[in-house]
């Protein structure tokens, strides 16, 4: 393989994924500005370290490795925000209680004939929400429902076990519904001014 | 007969499932089964898809164009 056709293989790839590394930067880092700096210092980084890319069928958890690296070593000690409380994944502290009692109040509502609920949800609300998560949950959530990475994927993105995925999966979600959940008065309120 | 696996296993397999992620057939059927006769399960399932595709609408975006002139010229120079 010759450098023109590695280049021309990596600046494919990367056209292929710009859209997606964007999405969860914006995600990781909450800022336009700094999810940009962000996306163009892995592209930058990434290419610096194509050897390392041995099987190129994993072209795509390598470079959202690299992404999120990235992060985590320069973007999260920058941020201003103080530290997020991290939550043990092998604290299961009920959690199938929690879904099954959360979802239960959830399901009454969502179960009315209006079902207007993810109608009214506003995208700003829905993005809060996810912002909100402590980062080992959101950063599943949108690698997982948002950008469609198995669970194997996402664990070689972040260097955890696939297992971990699957319980940060849960957790994750539990604790958006939790806080769409505290959203419903505001949704309603919106709802019966207009 | 099938096997009813109940309410707090399905909820165990609930993201998996969701997620592609029961490979085990036998697993599928008896998750399926489940939701055929139980009513709060099947609403969870109908309500985190509903979840999950404004999940995607929302938090999928394009990436800005000065992002991509960027992006561009910082391959050109590879």
């Amino acid at each position: 393989m010759t450098n023109d056709d590695t280049k021309a293989f990596f600046g494919k790839g990367i056209e292929q994924h710009i859209d997606a590394m964007y999405s969860v930067a914006l995600r990781l880092t909450r800022k336009g500005a700094d999810a940009e700096d962000l996306v163009a210092e892995a592209v930058a980084k990434a290419w610096g370290s194509i050897h390392s890319l041995n099987d190129r069928a994993r072209f795509r958890p390598w470079l959202f490795r690299i992404l999120h690296n990235t992060f985590v070593s320069d973007y999260r000690k920058k941020s201003v925000r103080p530290t997020e409380t991290s939550l043990d994944d092998n604290d299961e502290e009920d959690l199938a209680g929690l879904l099954n009692e959360q979802s239960d109040d959830f399901l009454v509502w969502w179960s009315n004939p209006e079902r207007t609920f993810f109608n009214d949800l506003l995208g700003e609300q829905l993005l809060a929400a996810i912002d909100n998560l402590p980062e080992a949950f959101r950063t599943v959530v949108i690698l997982v429902n948002v950008e469609g990475f198995t669970y194997d994927e996402t664990a070689e993105v972040l260097g955890i076990a696939p297992g971990t995925v699957r319980s940060r999966m849960k957790r994750g979600r539990t604790l958006l519904q939790k806080a769409l959940w505290k959203q419903r008065p505001t949704l309603e309120g919106n709802r019966h001014e207009t | 007969m099938k096997h009813d696996i109940g309410c707090l296993q399905a909820i165990e397999a609930f993201y998996a499932y969701l997620d592609g992620e029961l490979d085990n057939p036998e697993s599928i059927e008896e998750f399926e089964h489940h939701l055929g006769h139980c009513r709060s399960c099947f609403s969870r399932i109908d309500m985190e898809k509903a979840l999950n595709k404004r999940l995607r609408e929302t938090a999928q975006k394009e990436s800005p164009d000065d992002l991509r002139d960027r992006v561009s010229k910082l391959l050109a120079k590879f």
